[in-house]
């Protein structure tokens, strides 16, 4: 479904990405996991073109996208959500405006479907009847709520999260943890989550990756990293209660 | 002309235009009280006479006062909001969020607030000339002692209409550079509160700069056509 092969990414002289490879196959729940700044935002971000790659090839459904130009990319951003860090909400427009934004622009569908799909997708984030508010007036976790919710209007094949539940209270945390894993059970949806929380990821995903100074450090099913001897891992291992 | 965004055009024109017309007008008249009183001022004590000064004000308030003063207001006013509003709108991924959901980030920010800046600059360009005259006109009737058919007559020798139309050319221009600097500026920043605010430095320093150099360029090549 995704695959990373050789992947490097270069900021000037640093190098973020240093060779990666990573293969993951549909339906998958992939925790990406690993310290601030080590390029899980600029994986996810390379994934949809958002960063382009300095070398290797990324693989989507069958076709090598990281040489795509910005309009062909089009197509894979279609079944490619991305569920930013910052809600990264449009100021100036209101929920409703902001969920319905990729509908109108991907889908142009009529107006009464598109009202029906917002509908859906907040009651999806457990939002319902904020549609005519301004960004602004919500709480940071409702914001990132409305975001997920912009995202999975469009209904991707491809999720990827990047620390969907950083900042948000325990309560909406299990709520957007239960919804990824729902959704990958219910309509195979292929998410990647790049997080901080090892907690979640040995409850929901199906694999766990670490990831330091851009290369995978281990990778494995949250049975296997339990038991991994790898000192990073270690590290996010000692938060969880045994 | 789908993609220009009427309505955030014109909301843009709105912030430009209506929020900068005060302090536009404002500065430009005391600009003109200082340059007419200090060029009287010297003209009587190296000649004894100021009788050239209303025509010579006049000039120098349609050729560059007009249009930089009010160039590099609007620098600091609008160009640094474009370019911190850009600038957050960068590092909160909201232009991520535009790519995402198939939009041209360039095309959808730039081009309202390009249209919007050059046709307010003008427009203030044009108002801040007449205020920054008329204003001139009254100190020159009240302190100077010339009457406003004197100073109209003063300024008939040295002005002509072609002088009106390189203050709109340059208000054009300048209207122009301001928002394509902060934008510039704005889809480079960094992340933080600390990007955010150095990208809006750098887009005032730089606009300023450009304005004043271009004011150069177009005042020579317009005396020369
Ligand atoms: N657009 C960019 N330009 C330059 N450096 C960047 C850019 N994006 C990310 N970086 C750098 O790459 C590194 C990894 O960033 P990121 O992927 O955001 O980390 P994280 O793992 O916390 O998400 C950081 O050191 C960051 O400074
Ligand atoms: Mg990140």
């Amino acid at each position: 479904m995704i695959e990373y092969r050789g992947l490097v990414k270069r900021f000037g002289d640093r190098t973020v990405l240093k060779g990666l490879n990573l293969r993951i196959s549909e339906g998958e729940i992939v925790f990406v996991l690993g310290t601030s700044g080590t390029g899980k935002s600029v994986l996810l971000k390379n994934t949809v073109g958002l960063l382009r790659p300095d070398e290797g090839e990324i693989w989507i459904d069958g076709r090598e996208v990281s040489r795509l130009s910005e309009e062909e990319y089009l197509g894979v951003r279609r079944i490619c959500g991305m569920v930013f860090q910052h809600p990264a909400l449009f100021d100036s427009l209101s929920v409703y405006e902001n969920v319905a934004f990729g509908l109108r622009r991907h889908d142009r569908l009529p107006e009464e479907l598109i009202r029906q799909k917002v509908a859906e997708a907040l009651a999806l984030v457990h939002l319902p009847g904020v549609e005519e508010r301004r960004p602004a007036q919500l709480s940071y976790g409702m914001q990132k709520r409305v975001s997920l919710a912009r995202t999975l209007a469009l209904e991707p094949k491809i999720l990827l999260f990047d620390e969907p539940t950083t900042a948000l209270d325990p309560i909406t945390t299990t709520a957007v943890n239960n919804l990824i894993q729902e959704l990958s059970r219910r309509l195979r949806t292929t998410s990647i989550v790049v997080s901080h929380d090892m907690i979640c990821a040995l409850g929901i995903a199906d694999r766990i990756v670490v990831l330091d100074q851009g290369n995978i450090v281990a990778q494995g099913t949250p049975r296997e990293i339990r038991g991994s001897e790898v000192p990073l891992v270690q590290d996010f291992l000692a938060e969880v209660p045994a | 002309m789908k993609s220009l965004r009427w309505k955030e055009t014109l909301q843009q024109l709105f912030f430009v235009a209506n929020g900068s017309g005060f302090i536009v007008v404002f500065c430009v008249c005391f600009a003109a009280m200082v340059t007419i009183l200090e060029a009287s001022f010297h003209m009587k004590m190296v000649i004894q006479n100021d009788s050239m000064v209303p025509g010579f004000a006049a000039l120098l308030i349609l050729k560059e006062l007009g249009a930089v003063v009010t160039a590099l207001l609007l620098t600091s006013r609008v160009g640094a909001g474009i370019a911190a509003e850009v600038g957050l709108m960068k590092v909160t991924e909201q232009i991520d969020a535009l790519r995402m959901l198939g939009i041209e980030p360039v095309r959808y920010l730039v081009l309202p607030r390009l249209v919007a800046c050059v046709i307010g600059a003008v427009l203030l360009t044009l108002i801040a000339n007449m205020v920054c005259l008329i204003c001139a006109m009254l100190v020159s009737d009240l302190m100077l002692g010339y009457s406003p058919a004197m100073f109209l007559s003063s300024m008939r020798i040295f002005v002509k209409f072609q002088d009106l139309l390189l203050a709109a050319v340059k208000g054009a221009f300048f209207g122009a550079v301001i928002p394509l600097v902060a934008c510039h500026f704005g889809f480079r920043c960094r992340p933080g509160a600390e990007g955010v605010g150095s990208a809006t430095t750098q887009s005032v320093v730089v606009a300023s700069i450009l304005i004043i150099v271009l004011d150069f360029v177009l005042s020579y090549t317009f005396s020369y056509l």
